[in-house]
């Protein structure tokens, strides 16, 4: 057998090495470039908006304002007015709301600044964390309590019934401070009863025996992770919407936590006006459809801008709706099943039991505070459906579409009963400035420590050094280019710290090869033979050495917050992209000039 | 020069011990320092309001000051932020009606109020995040325990484990006896010497192991002094450009960085000198040798 070193040559990659080297380099810089380009700040006017004056006029109007502008870019029937000076932006929103019929479809935008033949490439700039643009973040707490207290209520005011109904006499149901619900009997057949009701009607309680009288139910917990997980999503989808009205195409609305949503709004300065769109109430009413030009009624829009004529009052408003969930009935359609109070019951009830074979609508308001403090109603007809039976407190409708609409539906219908509280437990602010400084510091403070690293290092180890400084640098160009590159990764200040220690410890890794190679020069061995053993020598150490600041960077991107979180981020990154560079590409370089130097007395 | 000089490795190893006292005084003195002392903890542990402020340079911190006291009811710190006229005001509670407008706040004093940012967290949130972060430095801690004995020695190990409880617990001391604030940027700072600690740690130890095998009779302390003197000049290269950069993030980094480029400068010096001191007199004491890095015989039974 032959032995496997006479087949491989001494510092020898072969060529596909280095055509990868090459490409994933080339291909990193691409990706990297347009965040030196920056991005600026910009409008865009949505075609609906119907802008009433054409580029070349509103050019002129804009900078007879004294608005700084870099350009118009018109496509598509959209227009975006790109500024040269960010601190512009507000202003000129309120210069254009007065040119559209339709301000609220004007959105506050970032355009990247980079050539058009880069960004058609498909490359981007790196996400900018609040911290660095400025804006507003909030963190908002959903209150789940509330939401279980209300389904013990349905629960209770249902067995109440039941018991009224089979004239159960003796029977006391009543709600304890944990939260579980103590059914009090007089005998065993009556606990028996109960038992078979609650397992028909409620399968989500779980009942337990107290007693030999009393059962004890409470919900199980598996339905409580349920409501929970329903009331979050909930709520992160009515504050999606609402701040769609907003009109800022980059803000943020994310699930954090067991029951936090986190709204990030970049380029916001008042968090007033942010405040009041999130904190809007909602409510829900169903209505009796009247026919269209009846005198009794009153128009209501639909999605689609229609009118539908509903009668003045509502039949019952979303305070009595309990829940409401999306399922496949028994047809196989999908249906939105509805669980109203007992009260609402019997409203619906009522009116239902009148109006068989008629439609009834049901509508979604919004209350939310304008700029002046207004406040503002926004009402729209969500489903109208044909009322098939009389109708009780659980009931469901059909028609309301596909599955995905019925799901929908009762998201919103569940919204519209506003059973969660919810709070803001954070609230920051970045001004503008602020975060431009931050910019100018963290990027200075790069610059000088990359520039140090160099000239240091091409110093100390002359010969070496320059591999040392290209693979740096080649460190720095992979990391700005992953960094734009994965998706949902965000640049923030203690993340550029986090690049400015990967500019320190990522020389580390050629620290180790470069001094264990002067040791084997010491001991004798040819230029090329050190180098060989060297960075065998040092491999081990590498890893060692990293993977436990690995450690540490997984630990903070797991239970950090989001700056936090941007450290974690590049420090890995960092320690990934070092690794690449001080081993692989040093080896690359250092095989490439030296690899067949075999001369004895060389000094590094 | 090709042969170790003993005499040298003989000074080298009385520095060792001589700092190791050194060490384990600083130690003591850091754990008295933050039993005494305790924390400024920031807002983000304690809940609160923080606001920074650009106003005209010529009103006063007390003008400011009983301004927002007379607004909120409760004492409020007004800190200068570096240059004249940017100010840094605390409040420690969110609700008793401290007013979240500043700009009316403060519009007895000025009409020219800029705000440059501002947090607001709620109690809950401190309370959750000191706990997060308690419980990330433990976990951090853990991992790195349970590596460090997977892929050394337990003697040696410790070592490591010691340099890198003694640096973390000198920061941490600095900012007891300084009472600068102890945020969210610190603790990541202070887990990043985590990481940079066992750095230079391991380095010296992966020496030590790859000495006492190929030397398995020469005496411990001489096997440890040739480890550090073998490294030196590695330690001293990327403690100096790390040092650098941190430096230069100190200068240039601004306000918001200050505290974690100060955390991390410190960090990382004691971290170097711990690696050399106890890092290495520790496993020394435990008597590591040769005999525990001894290759085990594979076993011909199944």
């Amino acid at each position: 057998m032959r032995e496997q070193k006479q087949t491989t040559i001494l510092n020898h990659y072969s060529a596909w090495k280095y055509v990868l080297l090459v490409v994933t380099i080339t291909v990193m810089l691409f990706s990297a470039l347009p965040t030196f380009f920056g991005e600026d700040a910009a409008v865009q006017i949505a075609p609906e908006a119907e802008l009433n004056v054409n580029p070349l006029e509103l050019h002129q109007l804009l900078i007879s304002h004294g608005i700084d502008l870099k350009r118009i870019d018109q496509s598509n029937g959209q227009t975006t007015v790109i500024l040269a000076d960010n601190a512009q932006q507000t202003q000129l929103k309120t210069l254009l709301s007065q040119q559209v019929k339709d301000p609220s479809k004007l959105t506050l935008t970032l355009a990247p600044a980079a050539p058009n033949w880069l960004l058609s490439l498909g490359f981007n700039p790196i996400k900018l964390g609040l911290d660095l643009r400025g804006g507003v973040q909030f963190l908002l707490d959903v209150e789940i309590e509330p939401v279980y207290k209300l389904h013990n209520n349905a629960f209770i005011e249902a067995v109440r019934q039941f018991v009224r109904q089979d004239s159960l006499f003796g029977v006391s149901v009543k709600q304890q401070v944990d939260g579980r619900v103590q059914i009090q009997t007089a005998d065993l057949t009556q606990r028996a009863a109960i038992r078979e009701f609650i397992n028909k009607q409620y399968p989500n309680w779980q009942i337990s025996n107290a007693g030999d009288k009393s059962l004890q139910v409470a919900l199980s917990e598996a339905e409580k992770l349920n409501i929970r997980d329903l009331t979050v999503k909930q709520n992160l989808q009515i504050m999606r919407s609402r701040i769609e009205q907003l009109g800022i195409t980059e803000a943020v609305v994310q699930r954090q936590g067991e029951h936090r949503i986190r709204i990030e709004l970049p380029g916001v300065q008042d968090p007033a006006a942010a405040k009041s769109v999130i904190g809007a109430t909602a409510s829900l009413a169903f209505y009796q459809v009247k026919q269209a030009g009846s005198v009794n009624a009153q128009t209501l829009k639909d999605e689609h801008g229609q009118a539908v004529y509903v009668a003045r009052r509502p039949v019952l408003g979303g305070e009595h709706i309990v829940d409401a969930r999306a399922t496949l009935g028994e047809m196989g359609l999908p249906e939105v099943v509805i669980h109203l109070d007992r009260e609402g019951g019997s409203m619906m009830s009522d009116f239902s039991r009148d109006n068989i074979g008629k439609p009834m609508a049901t509508s979604y308001s919004e209350y939310s505070r304008d700029e002046n403090g207004q406040i503002r109603q926004s009402t729209e007809v969500i489903s109208v459906a044909t009322i098939q039976s009389q109708l009780g407190d659980r009931f469901s409708i059909t028609g309301a579409g596909n599955y995905a609409q019925a799901q929908e539906l009762a998201l919103l219908l569940r919204a519209g009963s506003m059973t969660a509280p919810v709070t803001i437990v954070e609230e920051r602010t970045i001004g503008p400035s602020l975060g431009e400084e931050n910019i100018t510091n963290g990027f200075s403070a790069l610059a000088l420590g990359m520039g140090v690293t160099l000239l240091f290092m091409g110093l100390w180890y002359r010969r070496l050094g320059w591999v040392a400084n290209v693979a740096l640098m080649a460190n720095m160009i992979l990391i700005f280019g992953l960094m734009a590159l994965i998706p949902g990764a965000v640049l923030t200040l203690p993340g550029i710290a986090g690049l400015v220690l990967t500019v320190g410890m990522a020389v580390d890794t050629n620290v180790l090869i470069f001094e264990r190679i002067k040791d084997k020069l010491k001991e004798g061995r040819s230029f090329a033979h050190a180098i060989d053993r060297g960075f065998d020598s040092a491999f081990s150490t590498i890893v060692d050495a990293n993977f436990t600041t690995m450690i540490t960077a997984v630990v903070l991107y797991a239970i950090g917050n989001g700056p936090i979180q941007g450290f974690a981020l590049t420090l890995g990154l960092g320690l990934l992209t070092s690794m690449f560079t001080g081993i692989f590409a040093s080896r690359a370089l250092i095989n490439w000039a030296y690899g067949r130097n075999f001369s004895r007395n060389v000094k590094v | 020069m090709k042969f170790n000089n003993m005499s040298s490795l003989g000074k080298l190893t009385k520095a060792r011990y001589l700092s190791s006292v050194f060490s384990l005084l600083i130690m003591l003195a850091s754990v008295a320092i933050i039993v005494t002392n305790g924390f400024n903890w920031g807002l983000d542990f304690t809940g609160g309001i923080v606001t920074e402020v650009k106003l005209d340079p010529s009103i006063k911190a007390a003008q400011i000051s009983q301004v927002l006291g007379h607004d909120s009811k409760q004492e409020v710190s007004v800190i200068s932020a570096g240059e004249p006229g940017r100010w840094v005001l605390r409040y420690a509670k969110v609700d008793s009606g401290a007013s979240a407008d500043i700009q009316s706040v403060l519009a007895p004093l000025t009409d020219n109020v800029e705000v440059l940012n501002s947090s607001i967290v709620g109690p809950q949130i401190g309370q959750e995040l000191a706990e997060q972060g308690g419980l990330a430095l433990l976990a951090a801690m853990l991992c790195i325990l349970g590596y460090l004995s997977f892929r050394f020695e337990w003697r040696l190990a410790s070592g490591a484990l010691l340099a890198l409880f003694h640096d973390v617990i000198f920061v941490l001391a600095f900012f007891s006896l300084t009472q600068m604030e102890f945020n969210l940027t610190i603790l990541a700072a202070v887990l990043a010497i985590l990481g940079y600690s066992l750095n230079d740690s391991i380095v010296i130890a992966d020496r030590v192991r790859e000495v006492l095998i190929a030397k398995p009779k020469m005496a411990i302390d001489e096997i440890c002094s040739s480890a550090v003197k073998a490294t030196f000049s590695r330690t001293m290269v990327t403690s100096g450009t790390t040092l650098f950069t941190v430096a230069a993030l100190w200068i240039m980094g601004g306000t918001p960085l200050q505290g974690f480029s100060i955390a991390m400068f410190l960090g990382i010096m004691i971290g170097t000198i711990s690696s050399i001191s106890v890092g290495t007199c520790l496993p020394e004491y435990l008597k590591v040798s040769a005999e525990h890095y001894k290759v085990e015989p594979i076993s011909d039974a199944p």
